[in-house]
């Protein structure tokens, strides 16, 4: 009894290390630009592929490689949308640039299937499939890879906002934009390298998931996405730290409901625990600075 | 002399409601002077301007006779040494006191220089050196004005805006403050304030502009202006 709880909250934490990267590149964007960047979990999906590609055309050079190319593939969509639609609707009202992002979503899910086809495909063998028995519980090698992966993506983040100069910019940025402007902070230069870099850390993580579940789907954007955006919602946004323990929260609820429900009920998971927190705390769980 | 700041016919509005029509102003290297109106005469709005956190529609801001401030961004109007202590202060309450100091030069090379000058401020306001780490939100409301005047000291700027310093704050702190403008216009420093606490402005001011509902009504030496009908009339909305 104990070993299936174990288990399942094993796997949840997996699931969850990679909601935390993907919402984590929202809540950068939400928290520093101001914008509901709707096409992050599509850069996501376009990290999966690129990744892809390099596997399948250089099968040598390994995992490596493909999250090279996977973050590059990302980052490089990434500056497409803010050089293309975030930036130039900056200051304007937060629902233009919402549309804005969600028609490059649409864009890039549909290019992508038109390319891939809309069903899903098998994604390279980078991480071999092996199993280690800890204790009760069962993990891949893949499961493994992704979490320690996620857990250096975080470490990064963390890192980056609390003792870069850049990191320190988004947090005033995020708290008080004008006082920031007004302080000598570039605002427009650092919102473009806050989405290389979120874009950047999403195609990381789109390797890793690409490989834990073997496929890779044009739609995949669609459900992480909808997924991270609640963290975000759920977590507020005084403290980035937040979306990174409701997402791993998110992944164990998930997973447990997966092993004493049904796995078709998971998906639902997120969206009844949306709803419960946001009706007892509105401004999230670890409150939310004002809107502006 | 050139003007240090020049404004001329400023015209600024939000949305469809004019805050500032056809406000003209000026203040050389070195002065001290204040722009007194009550609440929305468009004080602030005026500030934000020079600061290019808005832009206007009609007018101009001429910086040392050679930058047009309506053209630029604000953090170039920051390098041009142009710093602000706000309204209400708007410290980052999630940062540490040092570390909102050190903001207030983010993109200054020079590191000696900034290292040197928040030592200053440190040794000018220690109450602030032992509170240095503590979370900048758990200051008091004058604690936190002599951050915000740390924080726009610490660039070395030719020109500081000051949007109502004593506002919020006891009657002893805000002594102080207006102390503290003195002190640091007598380094060369020039100050446009914008205040509501005519009195005390006055007492430390070269010249008043008296600004009401967007307009400037009167303007002058602080002397002069300080003994005008216009005063009480601005603060109390009619003949006295």
């Amino acid at each position: 009894m104990m070993d299936l709880l174990l288990q399942q909250a094993c796997n949840g934490l997996v699931i969850g290390s990679t909601y935390a990267v993907v919402a984590l590149g929202f809540a950068l964007a939400f928290s520093v630009l101001r914008v509901v960047h709707f096409a992050h979990p599509d850069i996501f999906m376009i990290g999966m592929f690129s990744g892809l590609v390099a596997a399948n055309y250089w099968p040598a050079l390994g995992l490596v490689t493909a999250i090279l190319t996977g973050a590059a593939g990302a980052a490089a969509m990434g500056y497409f949308a803010e050089r293309t639609i975030i930036g130039p609707l900056r200051g304007r009202d937060m629902l233009t640039t919402l549309i804005g992002t969600l028609g490059l979503s649409i864009v890039l899910q549909n290019g992508m299937a038109l390319i891939v086809g809309p069903d899903p495909v098998a994604y390279p063998a980078l991480i071999p499939a092996k199993f280690f028995d800890i204790g009760p519980v069962m993990l891949t090698l893949r499961q493994i890879v992704n979490l320690g992966l996620s857990v250096v993506l975080l470490g990064l983040v963390s890192l980056f906002v609390r003792f870069t100069k850049t990191g320190r910019a988004t947090r005033a940025i995020a708290e008080r934009p004008d006082v920031a402007a007004a302080f000598g902070v570039d605002v427009a230069r650092i919102c473009q390298i806050t989405i290389l870099f979120a874009s950047g850390l999403a195609g990381v993580a789109a390797v890793s998931v690409g490989s834990l579940y073997g496929s890779a789907s044009a739609f995949v954007g669609l459900l992480y996405g909808l997924k991270a955006f609640t963290c975000m919602l759920v977590a507020g946004n005084r403290h980035i730290e937040g979306v990174v323990a409701v997402a791993i929260g998110l992944g164990i609820v998930e997973a447990l409901v997966t092993g004493y429900v049904s796995s078709s009920m998971k998906d639902a998971a997120a969206f009844v625990v949306l709803i419960g927190v946001l009706y007892v705390r509105p401004n999230g769980m670890f409150g939310s600075y004002a809107a502006t | 002399m050139t003007a240090l700041l020049r404004i001329d016919d400023l015209a600024l509005s939000y949305g469809a409601v004019p805050a500032v029509d056809g406000v003209s102003l000026e203040i050389e290297p070195g002065e001290l002077r204040v722009i007194l109106g009550a609440n929305g005469a468009g004080k602030t709005t005026i500030i934000k301007a020079i600061l290019g956190l808005k832009r206007p529609h009609r007018g101009t801001l001429r910086y040392n006779g050679e930058y047009d401030l309506a053209s630029l961004k604000p953090h170039q109007i920051h390098g041009l040494g142009i710093a602000w202590v706000p309204e209400g202060r708007q410290l980052w309450h999630t940062m540490s006191v040092f570390d909102n100091i050190r903001m207030g030069a983010f993109e200054s090379k020079d590191h000696a220089a900034v290292a040197r000058r928040i030592d200053e401020m440190f040794a000018r306001f220690p109450r602030l050196r032992e509170r240095r780490e503590q979370l900048a939100g758990s200051l008091s409301g004058g604690e936190q004005q002599m951050v915000a005047i740390a924080r726009a000291l610490v660039s070395g700027p030719r020109l500081l805006l000051m949007d109502e310093p004593s506002l919020g704050l006891a009657p002893l702190v805000v002594r102080d403050v207006f102390a503290l403008t003195r002190e640091i216009n007598a380094m060369g420093i020039a100050i446009l304030m914008v205040e509501q606490n005519a009195r005390q402005a006055l007492r430390v001011a070269d010249a008043a502009y008296l600004l009401e509902t967007g307009h400037i009504v009167d303007q002058g030496p602080a002397k002069e202006i300080a003994g005008r009908d216009s005063v009480k009339a601005v603060f109390l909305g009619g003949a006295a």
